[in-house]
């Protein structure tokens, strides 16, 4: 699972790293002085990411075995300027930490028993 | 309605799991969604493919997308449903770890009678309780994806 949830965090910050810059310096440059070259490269790398992000997220998810709702907000998260930090902190609270706490409990169990 | 189930062999009526709930309003509500989002997604491929013959080259990089994001819904929707024809309950790890409960609760239950000794034993009895209690806790969360049922 720990793998599952490094490759979903790095995708995140990349891609709302990415998205943040395409919303705030490229849309900016693109309707006040004309100039497109951000929009154009960095709309279209972010639109790889976006891909390679939802793959991530959608395992993750699967992983953490979530309900459609959170699935979809999470897959969404990835479009959405900021959102997907605000999502990746979310779902770190409310599913991560608890998933992997029970990861623990599980492996903790047959040493109390043994001993 | 009565008839017919009645002519059924019962093995045919047995399963947990009937294909019915795909058909309940709110199952047919994500459905239409689905078909909708779907439809979108391709005509959007379609209309960035127009552009980019009109010479927008960044279209073309969206002309690929779109039909991407189409064929990710249908993936994500086909394992949604699969995912509530074999529920989670049933996993394997599952599984083992209530074999495994089982298993050493009838064996600590036995030797306990047997001896007859109270404090180290009652120490790991308690370690262990505490351990089914948080499985339990762990549990609960699981099968969420029947949310929809």
């Amino acid at each position: 699972m720990d793998a599952a949830v490094r490759r979903y965090r790095v995708m995140a910050y990349i891609t709302g790293t990415v998205l943040i810059v395409l919303c705030f310096v490229g849309i900016p440059l693109q309707v006040a002085a004309g100039n497109d070259v951000i929009v154009n490269d960095v709309g279209t790398l972010h639109g790889i990411l976006y891909i390679i992000y939802l793959v991530t997220a959608y395992l993750l998810a699967r992983r953490l075995r979530l309900s459609i709702g959170p699935t979809i907000l999470m897959l969404a998260a990835g479009t959405i300027p900021v959102l997907t930090f605000v999502v990746e902190r979310w779902v770190t609270r409310k599913y991560i930490n608890p998933a992997r706490q029970g990861q623990q409990a599980g492996q903790a169990a047959p040493t109390a028993r043994a001993g | 309605m009565s008839s017919t189930q009645a002519g059924r062999p019962a093995a045919e009526q047995a399963p947990a799991v009937s294909w019915r709930f795909l058909v309940r309003p709110r199952w047919l509500g994500w459905h239409l969604a689905m078909v909708v989002a779907v439809a979108g997604m391709l005509a959007l491929g379609w209309w960035q493919f127009r552009r980019a013959e009109e010479g927008n080259a960044l279209s073309w990089a969206y002309t690929f997308e779109w039909p991407i994001f189409a064929v990710f819904a249908v993936v994500f929707w086909a394992k949604t449903i699969r995912d509530e024809f074999s529920p989670p309950d049933t996993d394997p790890a599952g599984t083992e770890l209530a074999a495994v409960a089982r298993l050493d609760g009838s064996a600590g239950l036995g030797e306990g009678q047997e001896a007859g000794q109270a404090e180290p034993e009652d120490e790991d009895l308690a370690a262990y309780n505490a351990y089914l209690a948080r499985l339990q806790d762990q549990v609960k969360n699981h099968g969420r994806w029947h949310g929809l049922r």
